[in-house]
């Protein structure tokens, strides 16, 4: 139990806010709406970066009002909650000339731009990353989009999901002789979001050394095909299509989601230890001449197994097979839905579930991935009202003075929320809590 | 002036990445995953970006060169490694010997990173945890992968693997053809897993983002530091709104399949001879649609959210919907929907795209164009069909493939002899001590 005290007490959630963070000095310009970008820009808030996220004055970012079933959470929308943490929010109206200058004037304080509009608009609005990297010629500037900055399809709209449909993902996900099925969160708006994080770190670390900064293009349909594992090599030398199996996974054996008498549990045991683990588990001595890998991936095989593991399962609740899984050595668990993931003592001890007293919202629950013992991530605050830190801003960042922002907003060139639901603060708001100025 | 294509494409031009520089060169990994793609991905992705990564395989070779579909091997080595075995070399080291512990750990005092996929606890037990290892390199960044991750009152001494991972992040239990469809029969309303390792691919990329947060952090601070990674906590953090909204409201986001919970239509139809995605959700999108398929009955039944994300609405739209859309082929709808939304005087936007088999994608000229599909000739694997790397499209110091793979023990001689300066007579004799 030693070595657990150890890592508990590198990684320990109660000291977190005691570490340093390690994008700290790093201002970002966000220039995006929606998913994609929005999440990209929260992975570097979240390790420290300074987030200025720009709104158009009003209704702000569409995923104010994405959420299930009219449910707000005292005006906060689910989704925009979930990729919206530690920025500032301030509401600029891009496409008129003045807005379009104050752009400039942030920018030559940022060291990182996000735009996620149609290839080529910020550039036309004069915005882009050719007339920025004038005024600030170290900027790293990521432009996320669809289908990329250049190419065929450039101009084409995307969401999440076209990209699952047409990289193949969606075809490989279901039940064979079912619909193919879309995924249950957009998962690739989150996956090219970690790819740009990632691009954007690697040109802070590159700039560091040399000085410069770089233009980045991501794509959902890249991020798709980049994580679809063996399907392109296969396709290349069997000249096979890849379809769909539903749970089992053709290249792990076994490797499913099975019922038991209580729910769902998912066992994989691919190593001939946990593979004959999971034999003795089950009574079922016969099925250790398969203890050999490669012998289970033949597809008789496969399903003789598969047939014998469903069968056992049956019988048993899902605890207790993860019960026998610990005993015997073979990776196994209950499918967990987030009201399980909520209620686990693991992952609150893990600050993987991490609530705060939120000064806008009161208590939220938010998510932490990973751990880091130096530089752990955080959240420090949930998604802001539209313009709800232009002061903070423009006064301490650019020196406006009362008048200017007074004539900026008269001009709507920038501005703060609308009553639409969303984009303003809760109802009971006193008018102070949360300001920063 | 250049248009704003042409200038996007002559600064990413894929004919142009080699070059130019690598953003981690000069930083070395050690790769002694076992068995998991969560890792073999973590360490591609700093391999793509210009690191030297060392993979370390027991002597008879890691299990994950096993994970093929179907058992298909090419020159014996699995699909799924030669996907990820971009740009390493490839070294074997048995760890459970001193001897193999004692050269580990002089790898690890010349290298930067280290990425592990141990057992929680397995490590420290053999000696080679971050605990001793710490010691030997502070400047160390030191990634384990785990399904629990390395504390917690829970802490599971089981290795990891994609359902398991999937099964633990929430997306699974929400993923799936809907619970509330009457015409999807029992047996098929269950949690589904997405079809790729999803779980690993999660889980990789976060732990090379920390490796690269780490590192950027270690330049201003001279400290490494411990990289703990969950894959299934890194794919709960892509999950959407599920924890938020369950905190909130104490409600599940249920199973929707082709449906939606907060936007629609969001929704997958068939066409003629394939299905189609069909995305148009804001009140101006789904007039538009109802333009597109001349349904304006459908705008005036359903004009706002309020009706449009009641599920039997959900099911009644999506089945008109496909009166128009079963009578053409999916590529012509995506044709027309990219008309209409090129054409200003129709309304709003409506996103199209067709679910293509996998083979389909890879005779899409523009990803090759693209260069994130590339039939890549290695100098022993021969030429494969490979995704391209992520991120190709630097300007400055873009991703790269410069080798696909190696077999087991490959540069043995190189890695040895070039970072720890053994001779021949050194290697034999490790080789007969089954060391190597």
């Amino acid at each position: 139990m030693r070595e657990d005290n150890f890592y508990e007490k590198i990684l320990d959630p109660n000291k977190i806010s005691e570490k340093p963070e390690a994008l700290k000095g790093i201002r970002v310009l966000e220039l995006c709406n929606v998913v994609l970008g929005p999440a990209l820009t929260d992975f570097l808030a979240e390790f420290g970066a300074e987030v200025i996220k720009v709104e158009l004055p009003g209704i702000g970012d569409v995923m104010r009002t994405v959420t299930p079933g009219f449910f707000y959470y005292r005006n906060l929308s689910p989704g925009f909650e979930e990729q919206n943490h530690n920025k500032y929010h301030v509401a600029i109206d891009l496409r008129k000339n003045e807005g379009r200058e104050l752009i400039y004037r942030i920018v030559r304080k940022c060291d990182v731009v996000a735009d996620n509009y149609r290839p080529g608009t910020l550039d036309k609005w004069g915005i882009g990353y050719r007339q920025l990297s004038k005024i600030k010629p170290d900027i790293i500037y990521v432009a996320c989009s669809g289908f990329g900055q250049w190419g065929r399809d450039a101009l084409r709209v995307s969401y999440d999901a076209v990209a699952q449909a047409e990289s193949g993902l969606m075809h490989i996900t279901g039940f064979p002789g079912r619909p193919p099925i879309k995924s249950g969160a957009w998962i690739l708006d989150f996956q090219t979001s970690i790819t740009g994080a990632m691009a954007v770190v690697a040109a802070l670390i590159y700039r560091k050394r040399t000085g410069k900064g770089q233009f980045i293009d991501v794509t959902q349909i890249e991020s798709a095909i980049r994580m679809m594992d063996w399907t392109w090599v296969y396709i290349g030398l069997t000249g096979n299509d890849r379809d769909r199996v539903g749970n089992r996974d053709l290249a792990i054996v076994p490797s499913n989601v099975y019922r038991t008498k209580d729910g769902f549990v998912a066992i994989a045991a691919f190593t001939p230890e946990e593979f004959l683990g999971l034999c003795s588990a089950m009574g079922r001595e016969d099925l250790k001449k398969y203890e050999n890998p490669e012998d289970r991936l033949i597809p008789k095989v496969a399903e003789e197994i598969d047939l014998a593991i469903s069968e056992w399962c049956k019988n048993l609740t899902s605890s207790e097979i993860e019960e026998v899984g610990e005993r015997y050595g073979f990776p196994c668990s209950k499918v967990l839905s987030a009201e399980d993931i909520y209620y686990s003592e693991h992952f609150r001890a893990r600050k993987t579930v991490w609530t705060l007293e939120d000064h806008l919202y009161g208590e939220v629950a938010e998510v932490q991935a990973i751990k880091m013992s130096e530089t752990p991530g955080r959240i420090k605050w949930v998604g802001r009202p539209v313009g709800f830190d232009n002061e903070h801003v423009f006064v301490r960042l650019l020196g406006m003075s009362v008048d200017e922002i007074k004539s900026l907003e008269e001009k709507g060139v920038i501005g703060k929320w609308s009553d639409r639901k969303g984009s303003s603060p809760p109802e009971n708001w006193d008018g102070k809590s949360g300001l920063f100025f | 002036m250049e248009s704003y294509f042409e200038w996007a494409k002559s600064v990413t031009d894929p004919a142009k990445v080699y070059e130019k520089p690598e953003a981690l060169e000069g930083i070395r990994v050690l790769d002694v995953s076992y068995g998991n793609f969560a890792g073999l991905f973590a360490s591609s992705i700093l391999a793509e970006l210009g690191a030297e990564v060392i993979k370390i395989e027991p002597p008879e070779g890691d299990i994950a060169r096993k994970m093929t579909p179907f058992g298909i091997k090419h020159k014996d080595t699995g699909l799924a490694f030669l996907a990820e075995g971009r740009n390493k070399y490839y070294i074997t080291l048995n760890l459970r010997t001193e001897r193999g512990k004692e050269l580990y750990k002089k790898l690890v005092k010349k290298s930067d990173v280290v990425i592990e996929t141990f057992k929680p606890g397995e490590a420290d037990e053999l000696g080679i945890g971050y605990k001793t290892l710490r010691e030997e390199n502070p400047r160390l960044i030191y990634v384990a992968i785990s399904t629990s991750g390395s504390f917690g009152p829970h802490v599971k001494k089981m290795r990891s693997y994609d359902i398991i991972e999937q099964a633990r992040s929430s997306l699974m239990y929400a993923t799936g053809e809907a619970e509330f469809d009457p015409e999807v029969p029992e047996e098929y309303k269950v949690p589904l897993r997405e079809g790729n390792w999803l779980g690993w691919y999660t889980g990789g990329a976060w732990a090379a983002y920390g490796v690269l947060l780490a590192l950027f952090w270690r330049e201003k601070s001279g400290k490494g530091q411990f990289i703990d990674v969950s894959p299934c906590e890194c794919l709960l953090r892509h999950s959407n709104y599920f924890l938020q909204y369950y905190h909130e409201a104490k409600r599940l986001v249920p199973r929707s399949g082709p449906y939606d919970p907060a936007v629609f239509a969001y929704t997958v139809v068939k066409s003629r001879d394939s299905y189609v995605f069909i995305g148009a959700y804001s009140d101006p999108n789904w007039k538009g649609l109802t333009e597109l398929i001349s349904r304006p009955d459908l705008f005036k039944r359903f004009p706002t959210p309020k009706e449009r994300l009641i599920f039997e609405n959900q099911i009644e739209m999506k089945r008109e919907i496909e009166k128009w859309s079963q009578e053409r082929d999916g590529d012509e709808i995506v044709r027309l929907a990219q008309e209409h939304n090129l054409d200003e005087t129709r309304t709003g936007t409506v996103v199209v795209g067709k679910v293509c088999t996998p083979k389909q994608a890879s005779e899409n000229d523009a990803h090759f164009e693209r260069d994130i599909l590339k039939a890549f000739n290695d100098p022993y694997y021969g030429k494969l069909l490979v995704q391209g790397s992520s991120f190709g499209k630097m300007s400055e110091t873009p991703g790269r493939i410069k080798w696909l793979c190696r077999p087991v023990g490959a540069d043995n001689v190189y890695v040895y002899t070039k970072i720890l300066g053994l001779d021949a007579k050194d290697l034999k004799l490790l080789k007969e001590s089954k060391v190597i």
